[in-house]
């Protein structure tokens, strides 16, 4: 039974991401579509890591006690400076890790 | 000394697997969580395997593994996976006028790989546009369902030794990453119009516990961003004209 769930999870997965790059499905996109479009990393991304900063165990958490809130900023920062993956990912781990410990204590 | 095609192959091949390798190690905690939870809630080794291998999508493993314990029906279980998986579609979109044109094989795995990380690393005008770049792509996004897949792996077989992982912040290794992919795409006003309406949305209707709402969220956001686009280039286009009007003779001169 769960093998049969999880065969047609793979099927429901796999469809959604080539649905639309099927080349004999029947859509052409615009030029007003394809700007529309154009913003959609940034809007699904942002939509996918904000909820994880600023919300705990389904409770809205804007306070200097999240440490989610301190780490993200950090890493906000160090990215709109720096540009870089692997610096922002540092930054925002070790700040994490040490607002964890330090707000348990 | 001219590249050769072998060399230029290898190098693409390289800035792919490179590219891409901090997502893959950011998403270690993320797959040793969703391999060991498979174990924890009593899935075989075969079924926790599957999952990653078949399925390969994270947060829909993890909800899915949760709701198959919670003896939830098959229509639940595949109607939240269709839900969360239905942010796909846009990343379809948006790819589908470069993806389409592909011949079948590159088209059905670049489909299969088509994950949030990948499409993150899709965003140049120019990316699946030649043989090198579809290089660049695979190997990017091969190398991330081998990495998910060995983490997977090794949460299975860590599986009932680890304590319960579910509370110790491993997500924000996940965010960090997408925090580290965005803010430096924000190089324009319709772009951080499109990031706050996303950011902000995305709280207020997953705290209404609103199924659809990271791809309401993130339409919404488009929209936002597409209408400023829209009005600012108006304004440009206002100011022109007033131009214009000033001083005839460039017109003239046209």
């Amino acid at each position: 039974m769960t093998l049969l769930t999880i065969l047609l999870m793979a099927v429901i997965t796999f469809s959604t991401r080539y649905l639309f790059i099927h080349p004999r499905l029947p859509v052409r996109l615009g030029a007003k579509m394809a700007k529309l479009l154009s913003f959609s990393a940034p809007a699904v991304l942002t939509a996918i890591w904000v909820p994880i900063i600023f919300i705990q165990q389904g409770q809205l958490s804007i306070s200097l006690h999240n440490p989610y809130l301190i780490a993200a900023t950090l890493a906000i920062v160090a990215a709109a400076k720096s540009k870089s993956i692997y610096l922002t990912m540092f930054v925002g781990l070790i700040t994490f890790v040490l607002s964890r410990y330090i707000l348990s204590l | 000394m001219a590249l050769t095609k072998k060399k230029a192959r290898w190098l693409m091949a390289r800035k792919g697997f490179l590219d891409m390798l901090p997502l893959n190690l950011a998403v270690l905690p993320w797959g040793i969580l969703c391999g060991s939870l498979a174990v924890q809630r009593d899935f075989s080794a075969l079924e926790a395997i599957l999952m990653p291998l078949i399925v390969f999508a994270g947060s829909a493993q993890l909800v899915a593994i949760e709701l198959i314990a919670n003896n939830a029906s098959l229509a639940t279980i595949l109607f939240t996976t269709f839900i969360i998986s239905s942010r796909h579609f846009l990343y379809g979109l948006a790819l589908r006028d470069k993806l389409k044109v592909l011949p079948t094989k590159w088209r059905y795995s670049l489909g299969f790989l088509l994950t949030d990380e990948l499409f993150a690393l899709s965003s140049h005008h120019k990316s699946f546009v030649g043989q090198l770049r579809l290089v660049y792509a695979v190997v990017a996004g091969g190398s991330f369902y081998v990495f998910w897949l060995v983490w997977n792996v090794a949460g299975v077989i860590a599986g009932s030794y680890l304590p319960d992982l579910t509370h110790l912040g491993l997500d924000f290794a996940i965010a960090v990453t997408f925090i580290a992919l965005v803010i430096p795409t924000i190089i324009n006003i319709p772009i951080l119009v499109t990031v706050l309406v996303a950011a902000l949305l995305s709280v207020v209707f997953k705290l209404m516990q609103f199924e659809l709402d990271l791809v309401a969220a993130a339409l919404i956001a488009m929209y936002s961003g597409y209408l400023t686009d829209r009005f600012l280039h108006k304004k440009n286009d206002v100011n022109n004209a007033d131009n214009h009007k000033i001083s005839p003779s460039v017109k003239d001169s046209k």
